[in-house]
Parts: C-alpha cells; sequence; structure tokens
C-alpha cells in the first residue's frame, strides 16, 4: 500500500522529501523515474559503440587508452542505470537483451557514425557536455536518494570526457589547416544535434512530469542555456563557428538557424535553408531511428552468452 | 559537494605575488590544488608525488600514476605544470616519471581518506 497519493507525494519532494525505496513510490513517480533511467541508461550503452567504432582512428595508443577508458566508464554508468532499473522492478536482461533496436531511448544523436577521430573528440566535447548538464541538474535537484547518491561517481567521470574532447579540440583547431576543417565539420552537424537533444521548447511542452516529481530541477529551455553558455564560448575561442550568439537584449544565447530544422542523415546536413519543420516531424524522425541504430544495439547483443560459452569449452 | 572542472582549475588559488621564504613549502602547497581529472582529491593526497625539488627556478617533481595505462597521465602532467609554473619562483617544470616503487592505495594520506570517504568512495 503506497503511503501518499499523487498529489502528497508531488507537494513532499518539493518541500524536499528524499524518496529511497519503491514502497514510497506513487504509480506515477515509478513511471517518471523509469522513463528518466532508461533514456540515461540506454544514452550511456548506446555511446559505448559508437565511441568504440570511432576509438579505431586514434592518433597513437596512448591516446586510443584514453578513448578506451571513456567507453569502459560509459559501459559502468549504463549498468548503474539498469541496476537501478532494477530496483524499481525492471530487467536489466530484458532491457539490454529483449529490446528491438528501435526500442531503445537514447537520442537521435547516438545513431549517427563518428567517422574519424575528430567527430569522436566533438562528441566528447559536446555530447558528454550534454550528459553532465543534464545529470549533475539531476544530481542537484533529485528526490530519488539511490540516484543522488550513484551520481557522484557519474559526474566525475564525465568531466574526465568533456576535458578529453576539450583538449583534443583545442590541438586540433591549433593544428590548422585539415585537422581544423575537419573539427569544424564535426562542429556543423554536432551543434543542432545537441541543441535537438533536449527536447521540446518549453512553451510546447505538454506535461511536467518529471520536474513535478522533482526528478529534475531545470527544463528544457534552461539546459539547452548552460550548455550554450560553455559551448559557444568554446568554439569562439578556438575560432570555430557555432550557429548561435549570445543577445544582449534578451540576455540569453540564440540560434542562428530555424529551430527545429530537418536533418538529411545521408548527406549528414541540417537543411537550415529549408525552414522550421514541426516537431511532429521532428519526432516522426526520431522514431524512425538514424543509420547506426540497428549496427550499435547489434554489436551491444550479440555477445550475449559468448563468455559463458567459451568458459563451458564451446568454443575452440 | 560540488563537481570541479577536471584537474580542479576553477580552484586554483593563482600565484603568490612574490616568493615566499620558503619556497618548496609553497610549491608542495601549490601541487596540493592539483586535483586528480576523475576523483576531486589533489595529486599529492593521492600518493602520486615521490619528490619535489627545487633548484635555480627549476622544479623537479617525481611522479607516479596509479596505474601504466592511466588514461589521464597526458592532464596530469599538463595539469601539475601549468599550475607549478604559474608561480613567481619557478620557471620551468621538469617531471620525471617513477614506477618503482609501484603506486598502491597504501600511499592515499589521510586527508585523501578523509575526502573520498565524504564522497562516498571506499578505498
Amino acid at each position: 500500500m503506497v503511503p501518499f497519493t499523487e498529489a502528497e507525494l508531488k507537494k513532499k519532494v518539493q518541500e524536499g522529501y528524499i524518496v529511497e525505496s519503491v514502497e514510497e513510490m506513487t504509480e506515477g513517480y515509478k513511471k517518471a523515474l523509469t522513463v528518466q533511467l532508461t533514456v540515461q541508461a540506454d544514452t550511456e550503452l548506446m555511446s559505448a559503440p559508437a565511441y568504440w567504432m570511432a576509438a579505431r582512428y586514434a592518433p597513437s595508443t596512448n591516446t586510443q587508452v584514453s578513448a578506451h577508458a571513456i567507453i569502459q566508464d560509459e559501459l559502468a554508468h549504463a549498468n548503474i542505470g539498469y541496476r537501478l532499473l532494477e530496483d524499481i522492478g525492471q530487467s536489466k536482461e530484458q532491457l539490454i537483451y529483449g529490446r528491438q533496436p528501435h526500442e531503445f531511448k537514447h537520442p537521435y544523436g547516438f545513431d549517427q557514425p563518428l567517422e574519424n577521430w575528430a567527430e569522436l573528440v566533438v562528441a566528447n566535447g559536446f555530447f558528454d557536455r550534454a550528459g553532465i548538464c543534464l545529470l549533475s541538474d539531476v544530481y542537484q535537484n533529485t528526490s530519488y536518494g539511490p540516484l543522488k547518491r550513484a551520481l557522484v561517481k557519474i559526474d566525475m567521470e564525465e568531466t574526465f570526457h568533456l576535458r578529453h574532447g576539450e583538449v583534443w579540440m583545442r590541438r586540433l583547431t591549433k593544428a590548422g589547416g585539415e585537422a581544423k576543417e575537419m573539427v569544424q565539420r564535426a562542429v556543423d552537424w554536432m551543434f543542432p544535434m545537441t541543441i535537438e537533444w533536449f527536447g521540446l521548447p518549453d512553451k510546447l511542452k505538454r506535461h511536467a512530469g518529471q520536474l513535478g516529481y522533482k526528478l529534475k530541477g531545470l527544463t528544457n529551455d534552461q539546459l539547452r542555456q548552460t550548455w550554450m553558455a560553455s559551448t559557444v564560448p568554446l568554439c569562439e575561442q578556438l575560432g570555430l563557428d557555432a550557429p548561435a550568439h549570445w543577445d544582449e537584449q534578451k540576455g540569453e544565447f540564440v540560434l542562428d538557424y530555424p529551430f527545429p530544422c530537418q536533418y538529411d542523415a545521408a548527406e549528414r546536413r541540417w537543411a537550415f535553408d529549408e525552414g522550421e519543420i514541426s516537431w511532429d516531424d521532428v519526432f516522426k524522425r526520431w522514431k524512425g531511428r538514424g543509420p547506426m541504430n540497428e549496427i550499435y544495439v547489434e554489436s551491444v547483443q550479440r555477445s550475449r552468452g559468448d563468455v559463458q560459452r567459451w568458459l563451458n569449452g564451446a568454443v575452440a | 559537494m560540488s563537481i570541479h572542472m577536471s584537474g580542479g582549475r576553477d580552484v586554483w588559488t593563482g600565484p603568490l605575488a612574490s616568493t615566499p621564504a620558503d619556497p618548496l613549502a609553497s610549491t608542495w602547497t601549490a601541487l596540493n590544488e592539483v586535483l586528480d581529472p576523475e576523483i576531486p582529491i589533489s595529486v599529492v593526497e593521492l600518493g602520486l608525488i615521490y619528490g619535489v625539488e627545487l633548484k635555480e627556478s627549476v622544479v623537479t617533481v617525481r611522479l607516479t600514476f596509479t596505474a601504466t595505462a592511466c588514461p589521464c597521465m597526458g592532464f596530469i602532467r599538463e595539469d601539475i605544470s601549468d599550475r607549478l609554473e604559474q608561480e613567481p619562483w619557478v620557471e620551468r617544470v621538469e617531471i620525471v616519471e617513477v614506477w618503482d616503487p609501484p603506486w598502491t592505495n597504501d600511499r592515499i594520506t589521510d586527508e585523501g581518506r578523509a575526502r573520498l570517504k565524504q564522497l562516498g568512495v571506499g578505498v
């Protein structure tokens, strides 16, 4: 028997109450937390094959070691997310191995191929920065105690990934020439990709489940601003063009292109010139998944049971 | 607890205005501000520093790492040099890598252990 009604629990968590067990959760709370944790764990999991396939372009053994350490962290972070989901009645086994590729809930950005070292490090600089914005907000505000404690380790490790991304973006842009052009090309498709990742603008948001249950503190638009506040100055410092600028009058960063807009995954190009599209069109594109979705999910799922079979001597 | 910038660059106090009476002691103090890139305790508290010498404005830091495949070696070296070279008595930093005796978690100082405990990290 749940000790609270939905309204009571919402009021309590806003006053600082920390939920520690599934027995204290209302159906609505459990559902919102399940969605949040699934997105979080799936995102960490799918970053691993994306980064793994790009890590082969590492320019030296030492740099490859750094890239692999990041991948290893991401898998551990995914495991933490799925482990927390088990506490609230989900099956880790089913979530990782029992779903079809299109059923995973990671952002569209991790359905895209990373085709060179520059794209890997811009992913660290942009996508991992987005992860830090989202997760440090959750860390500071979540009403779910076990998640707050787990995020201490995750957030610390993510700062290393970000550092890796920014240091390499600096090195490559400083080198100039083709190296800088590669970084610029990566920025061109990954900047809008990350902006879109934060989701629906606040004015269109239909329900505020995660905010209502205090599973996070900042809105989508606020998080987008937080991300731009670090990323736009970084790009300016490195002499890279980013399609956004600080608007003195509005007191916020504004985008220099129609948002949202269409993305051509085959050409890896945002159709700025075709104007604004609807969010229904965006959801349709997201639901259709991107070009690497099946390949990434398959690469995670195919090793299932291999180790056990080797231990049993089934494979020579 | 707050999440610091990798290497702790946001908590560096910056250079002293002039060379103090005991520059070697102040070198250790500055070094104690350099944080591990992942876990926010300092490289001194983590037990990575095997020795510091100061000779004619050149600081030699004898440094080890927690593992031979540590992914953060480059960052740690860079953070140490950048922090120490801010100080007026330091012209150059030389880092000597030391692998013997190898690092174990026995080398973490009491202060380091106390901080890790606060962060919820077991040693």
